[in-house]
């Protein structure tokens, strides 16, 4: 099955474990049109994006995301979709809609500390004590 | 992308600081962490300025730190770096399971912030014209360059919630649209910190704190009246007791 990779702002490099995956899988990035419109960032960080974004994809493009990503997958002949997972609630329902008729692959990402599912993090230095004893923790 | 940025054309310039993986690789081998315990706080300390490569996931946590171990063992200075590198998941895992709820107050402020707080910063803080150099020149740094130091931010944020009464809902704005690094929830939850609604007390500051920490140039051209210039139990009094 031809994959694509998705590369997006939590994951913006052409060695996320996606990419890594997928070493010989389209990389594509998406300006979400619509967060952009409502986040009103900087120039500055657009530009900086834009600049990790120009080495880390081979494709990139403005819009909304799943149309975009659906239309890329299309122009390339890709069946499925690859991409680093983030905790972003944003990130999470463009997954789920993304799921309405595409295959997507979530890769974990890679953490400093390795820390069970279910933990809840509410304060630093308990957190840092129980998982963070590689690091002196 | 005309049209999708906060300033008008004519003030749209690139950072200092380049995007991708080549620079990011570049400033990570450049990065020395030998003293940087003890001078990380300071303005001018030895601070990596790996945090934007490292929100957008251009390092990786586990690679820098891994990095930081191949050349300089395990030092104290590189405890306190990977604890910093710490925080960055201790704010991702919160993010994972709070999500859009970072944006609410997540526990009940510990002193009184006023209330009715403005959506917005004042003209007069976003254009860095309050007068007090110390805080006009993080904001012009931030706008200019898209950084800030750690310490300079914690200073600010304590200026808008705890001395302008300003809640840290507009502040936190602010720095996301500009901050390199900006991320959602390192971003909210340093604010909520710094206002006690996910802290135990409220982070307040003084004069010597910011002479101490390298901002005495600034209070050398400061012709304001210095509204830092007190005690620690002096100001607890001030900001906090009506």
């Amino acid at each position: 099955m031809k994959t694509l990779v998705w590369l997006h702002g939590d994951s913006l490099s052409a060695r996320d474990p996606a990419a890594m995956k997928y070493p010989e899988a389209m990389r594509v990035f998406v300006f979400d049109r619509p967060f952009l419109e409502k986040a009103r960032l900087s120039f500055k960080r657009i530009f900086f994006l834009y600049e990790c974004a120009a080495e880390a994809a081979q494709e990139i493009r403005v819009g909304e995301t799943v149309a975009e990503l659906r239309q890329a997958m299309q122009e390339h002949g890709a069946e499925g979709l690859a991409v680093t997972e983030s905790v972003a609630p944003r990130w999470r329902a463009l997954v789920a809609e993304l799921r309405k008729g595409t295959e997507v692959e979530v890769v974990p990402a890679v953490e400093l500390a390795e820390v069970p599912e279910g933990f809840e993090a509410k304060r630093f230095t308990p957190f840092w004590k129980k998982f963070g004893k590689e690091w002196g923790g | 992308m005309a049209g999708l940025y906060g300033e008008v054309l004519g003030n749209a310039k690139p950072a200092p600081f380049m995007g991708g993986r080549k620079a990011a690789l570049a400033a990570l081998e450049k990065f020395s962490v030998q003293g940087y315990a003890n001078s990380r706080n300071k303005i001018h300390g030895n601070v990596s300025r790996l945090s934007f490569y490292i929100r957008h996931g251009v390092l990786g946590l586990r690679e820098v730190a891994e990095s930081v171990r191949q050349r300089f063992g395990r030092p104290y200075d590189a405890l306190k770096f990977w604890q910093e590198l710490g925080w960055r998941q201790f704010w991702q895992l919160v993010y994972a399971r709070l999500g859009s709820r970072i944006y609410q107050d997540l526990e009940t402020a510990k002193v009184d912030l006023g209330e009715n707080f403005p959506e917005e910063l004042p003209e007069e803080i976003q254009k860095a014209k309050t007068g007090l150099v110390c805080m006009d020149e993080s904001v012009r740094e931030l706008v200019e360059t898209g950084y800030m130091h750690n310490h300079a931010r914690m200073w600010f944020a304590s200026f808008i919630i705890h001395f302008r009464k300003l809640g840290w809902r507009a502040g936190e704005r602010f720095f996301y649209r500009h901050l390199l690094d900006g991320d959602p929830a390192s971003n909210a939850l340093s604010w909520q910190w710094v206002a006690s609604t996910f802290s135990h007390r409220p982070y307040i500051f003084n004069k010597e704190n910011i002479r101490e920490n390298g901002g005495k140039k600034w209070c050398e051209r400061c012709h304001a009246r210095c509204p830092f210039d007190a005690t620690y139990p002096e100001l607890e009094r001030r900001l906090f007791s009506s």
